[in-house]
């Protein structure tokens, strides 16, 4: 009996003494975080300005009926998914493939390994202004089409290529973050496996897709997630590019610029905070699916 | 040793510093208050934007100034870097906004509708301040059911910036004065890889068009975008791109604005504000350029941008915060603003001093008396939004008829 009590009171110590510890985090990211979260969710049923809080009245779903018939939310939708389509592939298999050629035994790869991060620290607008820069319609990209005899066309200010053009300069600013998550993930993997391999007489590929990429699994679906919920976060890229617009024509106009817009600009709080909670949905469902598809053992 | 004796030498002249600096200047504030009268000396917090250093002086000075006038009342300026709307709008909800601020005429109904400002009627009374100095177009931009909350620092109207050389080598002697010259002028001007105009895809310029052509996208306080006068003159603008092909935008030249594509002699002509001027001088020092009014179509029109102070609702020494408004915007700190050249001055007597002062500038300062004010009402940003979608349409070939494109951007605001 008493080592019981003993072993409760010490159990109890060790509970208050952890918790204690994680106390400044507890309280931080409960004010700065929970909290509001908790503030935004009760004002995305409301009609609601910051101007005028007292003003604010209760209007219930009004604010996500209001959402599925807005055209310039569909559109940014669309542009998101597009943009997250086009990005995480391209983006994971570029770093998947990055992070196997530093991991071999080449020269200099000490230098590839930093220049390839080198985009990943760099601020995203500063990327995104050196860019207008390359591809405005008399730079160097269409100096360098104009070369081969190709009209380039006048990238960020194309309904047709503004997207694209963000696309491409998110690819190459961030693959270096997900490159150094892989390759951490590859030095992982216990050389025995390669050697054993080899006795039996795997070849390249083989152990590549037999061992390599098993291995990297829980990596692989770590990194898939953080891009997707990345990609659907999109926002500076797109403010930089389109002068806070979203233009032309909406082309760049994604999620988190319209909720940024519609808080910011148009002063409606509520709505652009509805329209966050949407976005939190589809991430959630999203990262729900793709942890069914990986299935939890191996994460 | 000895280097760390050093170090902690410097840090110890380090601390002292600041401590005697953070100390300094409450005490003067205290012994001239003995002097004067027994008042509590109170600070007042002014909020702007800083676009330039030589803005940043010039509210310095004024400010200056007023502390000889007013020894007991401090001003401290508080500076928003980054998105100006943004950081206000949550000072304001937090309650830690200044007490007076700068506030642009786009977003203002907005704020006066919301009652976060103070509404400046009384004061005005009480001091005793002239109004009708002040250009009607700019006071009229921060009046909101029938009260004032915002006394204009200054302005700025659209006018045409043409190269001068250019235009003595294509053979014109005078800067175009109706739309058939323009065009006239925009087709002579375009040659070797040079466009007539450069044309931004923007309401805040081709508005001017549209009440130069009698219409107006905003009237009676309703979005009145697809009026027919409105679909022509977006007809007539986009046509200079589009069909006559003397002109183009910005971004197609390859240049950020229209300033850019002017400077780098891609454009003959440009239609600005007087932030040209600061601008061609440090881009293009040498270019020989004129401004002249806009060409008018039925009538004379032009945009007109301003910025006012207004007074937070919540401030807490209300009368000094307005003596501060009424100095700034009123002689005594408008002569700054001539001084500096920047912006035109609010008041009309001293927009004559602006005129005596800069001749060459004259246009600006002229365009003021039939200017329209940049403001729409409280959907003022989605006016603009649908507005411009529907110029880019037009010019990116995707609808042909601005009639139809001009119904499409009312649908849009309408609902």
């Amino acid at each position: 009996m008493g080592t019981k009590m003993a072993m409760r009171k010490r159990y109890l110590y060790e509970a208050l003494t952890g918790y204690a510890f994680m106390l400044p985090f507890i309280a931080s990211i409960s004010i700065f975080l929970i909290g509001p979260l908790i503030y935004a969710f009760i004002i995305s049923f409301k009609e609601f300005s910051f101007l005028n809080p007292g003003a604010s009245r209760w209007i219930g779903f009004e604010n996500y009926i209001k959402l599925f018939s807005d055209p310039t939310f569909k559109r940014a939708l669309l542009n998101t998914t597009l943009y997250s389509l086009g990005v995480v592939p391209t983006q994971l298999i570029i770093a998947l493939i990055l992070a196997l050629i530093v991991n071999s035994d080449i020269k200099g790869k000490t230098f590839f390994r930093v220049a390839y991060y080198i985009p990943t620290v760099t601020s995203t607008v500063a990327v995104s202004v050196i860019f207008l820069y390359l591809f405005k319609a008399d730079g160097l990209v269409n100096a360098l089409l104009a070369k081969f005899g190709i009209q380039g066309p006048t990238w960020f200010y194309d309904v047709r290529f503004a997207l694209p053009s963000i696309m491409m300069m998110a690819i190459w600013s961030s693959v270096g973050n997900y490159m150094v998550i892989f390759l951490a993930g590859l030095q992982d993997i216990p050389s025995e496996l390669y050697e054993a391999a080899e006795v039996d007489g795997a070849n390249k590929f083989q152990r590549f897709f037999k061992i390599t990429l098993p291995m990297l699994r829980p990596i692989v679906f770590f990194n898939l997630v953080m891009s997707l919920i990345g990609t659907f976060q999109v926002f500076d890229q797109a403010y930089v590019v389109s002068r806070g617009t979203g233009g032309p024509l909406d082309a760049t106009m994604t999620v988190v610029l319209y909720i940024y817009r519609t808080g910011f600009r148009d002063f409606n709080m509520g709505y652009a905070s509805a329209m966050a909670f949407v976005l939190f949905v589809i991430i959630l469902i999203l990262t729900l699916i793709q942890r069914r598809l990986f299935k939890e053992e191996t994460y | 040793m000895g280097k760390k004796f050093l170090s902690i030498l410097v840090l110890i002249f380090f601390v002292l510093a600041t401590v005697l600096a953070g100390c300094s200047p409450s005490k003067t504030s205290e012994s001239k208050t003995e002097t004067q009268e027994t008042v509590k000396p109170v600070t007042i917090k002014l909020g702007m934007w800083s676009s330039s250093p030589a803005e940043m002086k010039i509210v310095e000075d004024q400010i200056a100034k007023f502390k000889e006038k007013y020894p007991n009342i401090n001003v401290q300026i508080e500076t928003i870097v980054g998105d100006y709307m943004q950081q206000l709008q949550t000072q304001l909800a937090a309650n830690t906004a200044p007490d007076i601020f700068y506030l642009d005429s786009m977003p203002a109904p907005q704020l006066m509708s919301s009652g976060v400002l103070e509404p400046l009627d009384e004061y005005i009374k009480k001091y005793n301040v002239d109004v009708n100095d002040f250009e009607p177009a700019l006071l009229s931009a921060f009046q909101w059911e029938g009260k004032t909350y915002g006394l204009p620092k200054d302005y700025n109207t659209l006018a045409l910036f043409y190269n001068k050389d250019m235009f003595k080598e294509a053979g014109i002697n005078e800067p175009p004065k109706t739309w058939e010259e323009l065009k006239d002028a925009a087709k002579k001007l375009t040659k070797d890889g040079v466009k007539g105009l450069v044309l931004s895809i923007d309401l805040a310029r081709f508005n001017a068009f549209i009440h130069q052509n009698g219409g107006s996208v905003y009237k009676g306080g309703k979005p009145t975008l697809n009026l027919p006068e409105n679909a022509q003159a977006l007809d007539f603008y986009v046509g200079f791109i589009t069909k006559d092909k003397v002109a183009d935008t910005p971004q197609n030249m390859g240049e950020g604005w229209n300033g850019d594509a002017f400077a780098a002699k891609k454009a003959a002509m440009a239609i600005e504000g007087g932030w040209m001027i600061p601008f061609l001088k440090e881009k293009a020092p040498d270019l020989n350029y004129g401004i002249a009014e806009l060409p008018a179509g039925k009538q004379k029109a032009t945009m007109v941008f301003t910025v006012a102070y207004v007074m937070n609702k919540n401030s807490k020494h209300k009368d000094e915060a307005f003596k501060l408004i009424e100095f700034l915007t009123g002689k005594e700190g408008q002569q700054f603003v001539v001084e500096a050249g920047l912006a035109l001055p609010s008041r009309k007597s001293m927009g004559a001093k602006f005129k005596e002062k800069y001749p060459e500038r004259a246009a600006l300062v002229d365009g003021a008396s039939y200017a329209v004010p940049w403001q729409f009402g409280l959907d003022g940003p989605k006016i603009v939004d649908a507005a411009n979608k529907a110029c880019e349409a037009l010019i990116m070939g995707q609808i042909t008829n601005a009639q139809q494109a001009l119904d499409n951007a009312q649908k849009e605001v309408g609902q």
